[in-house]
């Protein structure tokens, strides 16, 4: 097996796509610790903000390859046919397109990451910010919980 | 680098987005016609939505950018609050949609 059929193979894309996810969620949560801690800088502030955009990119794509190629054809039919259909119908469907609300939102904490502590009471935004990483975290974990429904749903009929 | 329009840009970009990634689940579901011509267009709808997703927030935001004259000082924090009401509405929507159209109820 070469490293692009292993690349492609369902277990990896799945470790990958879960473990990317993983870091984007952490990254928020981190960032959330970093806006309620006065003292962290900016500079950490956005460095985090983009490791999280990028790992949440990453999962899209890899998610996304294994969804369209593998997911359809070998999965959605065991659900479907299996003890609950539901699984696909409302939790699968839920989650791939509630995953898309996942990149503008973390884009634009990433954008308010670009302001210094002063900014951020300027603006009286020191508050909110804490709502949208944790909406980003919280966005992330609700996708992973269904993904474990669905997962679930698959292993057991 | 208007760091205040950035954000304001981001984030009505992003409440638009949060609203088109509503409307099109929702239409193409109820529309044959037009889940099947996202499905040509990449070869799955899904990919498709996400194409569209992607460049539509990106488009906005650079349009928002660059052609508004306001900073949006003022605006941000209820443009931020607009965002967040928008991402709960979207999941709430959404969820309820599908759970609906399982249980055949519409």
């Amino acid at each position: 097996m070469d490293i692009i059929a292993f690349l492609q193979s369902k277990p990896v894309l799945i470790g990958f796509h879960l473990g990317f996810a993983i870091i984007g969620i952490d990254a928020f949560l981190w960032l959330f610790g970093k806006f309620k801690n006065p003292g962290d800088s900016r500079r950490s502030r956005i460095i985090t903000a983009a490791i999280g955009v990028a790992a949440f990119i990453a999962s899209w794509f890899i998610g996304g390859y294994y969804y369209v190629v593998y997911y359809g054809a070998l999965v959605k039919p065991i659900i479907k046919s299996g003890f609950a259909p539901w699984a696909h119908n409302i939790a699968m469907e839920t989650k791939e397109h509630i995953f898309l609300f996942i990149f503008p939102l973390a884009m634009t904490v990433l954008a308010v990451t670009l302001l210094d502590k002063k900014e951020l009471e300027q603006f009286k935004l020191r508050r909110l910010v804490l709502w949208l990483s944790g909406a980003v975290a919280g966005l992330g974990l609700l996708i992973g919980a269904l993904g474990f429904i669905i997962s679930a749903a698959a292993r057991w009929g | 680098m208007n760091k205040p329009r950035i954000i304001f840009s981001s984030a009505l970009a992003a409440i638009i987005t949060n609203a088109f990634i509503v409307i099109i689940t929702v239409w193409a579901e109820l529309s044959a016609p037009l889940k099947d011509w996202l499905k040509n267009f990449s070869g799955h709808h899904w990919t498709s939505k996400s194409i569209f997703s992607f460049l539509l927030f990106m488009i906005i935001a650079a349009l928002l950018y660059f052609l508004s004259s306001q900073s949006g000082e003022n605006r941000l924090k209820r443009i931020l609050i607009f965002l967040l009401i928008s991402i709960v509405l979207g999941v709430i929507i959404i969820t309820a949609f599908y759970t609906g159209h399982h249980f055949q109820l519409f």
